[in-house]
């Protein structure tokens, strides 16, 4: 089934690599290029999932993840961010802040798939 | 993957960019959270996304510099000359690795090899500073989740486990689901969940958001337990999993065993291993006969290709070029058409050229504004050669870049490099003195070079100012005198004594360093920004400093024009230079003394043009003046009659005109009939009053030949 999913990176080969591999699998995809910029689409509509970097500039990942759970109607949306194995604690300060997982960079497009189906369906 | 590639490359430039000019702000402000924050961020993103390319190399080497800024934002290393040296080096190497991808020569990977040394040696300083403090290693890592989507074949002699799932009442608030984890069960090998509900409190105590469900799972898998553990990875702190192996056969195949646990556990009994075990004794006994068991494959279909949502796109330059020409040519046709539609007068056709005319106009604004790209762009590689250069020349230079937010077309900028780049090395070798210099003049140790872009009017100003030795006129007087230039006796303003040295061939620096005077002159900045339609001016106070000022217009192609008519000949004068449209009767123009006129209640210049342009034919009774503006002089241009807003589409003269002083351009218009383009500026710089006065004495100081009766400015062309 088709789920919207917001893509937050700073980086646009990623935000494209993450986007086409999601557009392919049949969602839909909006991005942000940081998290001040991925607010604006939580303004009441259906959000599915969230994919998040978490060093960004304006707004890290991290505040973003704060952000949306402070939200009511995004209290329990999945966000997943994303992450390379030397970043443990980062790792365990996004799972405080309420993310749901993570994906390890770098990943090829089924480990992204994997990751979202843990989460999401 | 190769168009992700591609864009990575792209993208890696930019982001080399900002990290040097990051590198750069920090060599000022070495302890700047926000600066290290950045340099560490831009390093990470080089490295993921190199690493995901598969450009292994730059994965490797942007992974050792990403530790050391690591180090840095821990406080465990200190930003010193040697870290900036290295990383800027590194810097370096990175864009060879980007343009020549992963191929090296020896020379670069003897430096590739010279760096990576470089940068471990300063990690190790930083390393050992940092004691036992616990670093995160390999070892500790979470294991990362991946491969869980293969199908699992389900074999008889695969091991049975059992799970029991307890979700934590709070697990829905990092926006868990837990069903999914049972579910990704099922892809690991056969599988049978049971769902326990016991915890359920009655309908009306319900706290939808909490969760009071739990599941028992049976699975037979050849995955190993940390395999099942991995589905779990996301959820290790609000879930509690008991993963237990009951059995090395799979007991899921013997239907015995999965009738009894279904009547157990639709029983709401708690489950204890004692009972299952007896379960499991009792079947094996048994050894009823085995049933083959698949798992349905779920056909993940990939569903159609849609469109994505991107906030950015990026566009080669060639296209942009494209787009713009292919505009010009619209504006040019869609003159033509409004022309036809007035001839034919149909009110219809009118109505729908008159909307095309609108809709082109948009069209162009919009098209031009994406053209646009901010100075920006051209700054950071001056802020490298401030820096190289006032190293190697032993100097200290403060570069200051303000207003670097202001837009030009970006044809305008990619011709604006070279000259600013000029101008810099100008300013840096001969302009800026040593520190000590500096001190002996009671100046500031450190010299400071401003570069300043600012709007005004349709036209972009771009200064560079130094705090140097400025600019020795008398130097000039008597070099300009030695190459005869001007005779011994001239008598030059300040001002145009100045302008000298933008004649070719001016070169004032008594000895040639590496790094500028190679025989090339300010000439050739002069030249270069007119080839951009712009202008060039310079300030000098000996001792105190050197102004240079770059003017140059919004954009290149397209001018929003007012199309008058002199006789049978169209000319198009810029909008945004016309101030005002009168009428005056032609006896009030021949009688005007001194080729004045009252405009409004003041006296303006005025600048026959049908002298101009030698048309002496049909001269109507009343003429329509024009007043332009230029730099708050005001000029008046007589013309026959004004036609109207044009816009015209600038298409350059060619050489055999170059020696117009007064056309910038010509344009077609909707008959095919051409125009040419006055530029007001020049016509004021030629007729105003008091700039001729000034020319004419300096033809009488250039000498008596009168094939040199020309400008400045010609004569720099």
């Amino acid at each position: 089934m088709e789920k919207t999913i917001v893509i937050v990176d700073d980086s646009e080969s990623i935000r494209e690599v993450v986007g086409f591999t999601l557009v392919n699998a049949g969602h839909k995809v909006l991005s942000a290029v940081d998290g001040q910029d991925a607010l604006r689409y939580f303004n009441g509509e259906k959000i599915d999932l969230v994919v998040t970097d978490l060093h960004m500039p304006v707004m890290d990942g991290i505040s973003l993840i704060k952000e949306i759970r402070s939200k009511d109607d995004y209290k329990f949306v999945p966000i997943l961010f994303l992450t390379t194995e030397s970043q443990q604690a980062r790792k365990m300060e996004a799972k405080d802040a309420g993310a749901t997982g993570w994906i390890v960079k770098p990943f090829v497009p089924e480990k992204l798939l994997a990751a979202i189906s843990k989460v999401v369906r | 993957m190769e168009q992700f590639k591609k864009k990575f490359l792209e993208e890696a430039n930019d982001l080399i960019n900002s990290l040097e000019d990051s590198l750069l702000i920090l060599e000022e402000k070495p302890s700047e959270k926000m600066i290290i924050e950045e340099v560490f961020r831009v390093m990470h993103s080089l490295k993921g996304g190199s690493s995901m390319f598969g450009f292994d190399k730059m994965d490797a080497f942007t992974h050792e510099l990403e530790t050391v800024y690591d180090l840095i934002r821990n406080d465990s290393l200190q930003v010193s000359r040697e870290v900036l040296d290295a990383t800027l080096a590194a810097v370096d190497h990175l864009k060879v690795l980007l343009e020549n991808g992963e191929e090296l020569s020896p020379a670069e990977q003897k430096n590739h090899q010279l760096l990576l040394s470089r940068i471990h040696h300063i990690i190790s300083k930083g390393e050992s500073e940092q004691n036992d403090a616990g670093k995160p290693n390999k070892a500790s890592e979470l294991p990362d989740n991946t491969d869980s989507v293969g199908i699992t074949r389900v074999y008889e002699q695969v091991p049975t486990y059992y799970i029991t799932v307890r979700p934590h009442p709070e697990i829905f608030r990092n926006g868990t689901n837990p069903i999914l984890l049972v579910d990704e069960l099922h892809t690991l090998g056969h599988c049978k969940a049971y769902l326990k509900k016991s915890a359920l409190p009655k309908f009306d105590d319900l706290d939808p958001e909490l969760c009071h469900l739990a599941w028992e799972v049976f699975l037979a898998t050849d995955k190993t337990i940390d395999d099942i553990k991995d589905v779990f990875i996301f959820v290790e702190d609000v879930c509690t999993v008991i993963i237990q192996k009951i059995a090395d056969v799979n007991m899921l195949s013997k239907s015995l065993f999965v009738s009894a646990i279904d009547t157990f556990m639709q029983s709401e009994q708690a489950t204890d291993m004692k009972n299952l075990e007896e379960f499991i004794a009792k079947t094996l006994n048994s050894d009823s006969s085995k049933e083959d068991d698949t798992i349905a494959i779920r056909a993940d279909e990939a569903g159609p290709i849609k469109r994505l949502t991107i906030s950015n796109i990026r566009v080669s330059s060639d296209k942009l070029d494209d787009l713009m020409n292919l505009v010009s040519e619209l504006v040019t046709t869609q003159a033509s058409l409004s022309l036809f539609a007035e001839n034919q007068n149909n009110p219809e056709l009118m109505s729908i050229a008159e909307n095309i005319e609108k809709i082109s106009r948009q069209l162009r604004d919009n098209t031009f504004e994406i053209c646009l790209i901010p100075i920006e762009t051209i700054i950071i590689r001056f802020k490298r050669l401030v820096r190289d250069l006032s190293n190697e020349l032993n100097k200290e230079i403060q570069f200051v870049a303000e207003g670097t937010e202001t837009e030009l077309d970006k044809s305008i900028i990619d011709g604006l490099s070279e000259p600013l780049m000029h101008i810099f090395r100008n300013a840096i070798d001969h302009g800026i003195e040593s520190a000590d210099d500096r001190l002996a003049r009671g100046k500031p140790r450190q010299g400071k070079i401003v570069l300043k872009s600012y709007y005004s009017g349709t036209n972009v100003y771009i200064q560079i100012k130094d705090d140097g030795k400025g600019i020795d006129v008398e130097k000039i007087r008597q070099k300009a005198i030695a190459r005869g230039f001007i005779s011994a006796d001239a008598n030059l303003s300040y001002k145009e004594l100045l302008n000298l040295v933008f004649l070719p061939g001016f070169s004032t620096a008594a000895k040639i360093t590496e790094v500028s005077g190679r025989g090339v002159g300010l000439d050739v900045v002069v030249k270069k920004i007119s080839d951009i339609r712009g202008d060039v001016e310079i300030e000098s106070q000996l001792g105190v400093g050197t102004t240079i000022t770059i003017k140059l217009p919004l954009t290149l192609s397209i001018i929003d024009g007012l199309l008058v008519k002199i006789d049978k000949t169209h000319f198009v004068l810029p909008l945004a230079s016309v101030d005002k449209c009168f009428e005056l009767p032609l006896e009030k123009i021949r009688n005007a003394f001194n080729n004045k006129v009252v405009l409004d209640g003041k006296q303006v210049p005025l600048v026959n043009l049908r002298n101009e342009f030698d048309i002496h034919e049909n001269t109507p009774k009343v003429q329509q003046i024009i007043q332009v503006n230029h730099d708050e002089v005001k000029v008046g241009l007589s013309v026959d009659i004004v036609l109207g807003e044009y816009q015209a589409v600038l298409k350059p003269l060619g050489r055999m005109f170059k020696d117009l002083e007064i056309v910038s351009g010509a344009t077609i218009l909707g008959d095919g009939t051409i125009a040419l383009v006055l530029d007001p500026a020049r016509i004021i710089n030629t007729f105003d009053r008091e700039t001729l006065n000034r020319r004419e004495k300096l033809y009488r100081d250039l000498g008596s030949n009168k094939q040199q009766l020309v400008t400045l400015k010609e004569l720099i062309q």
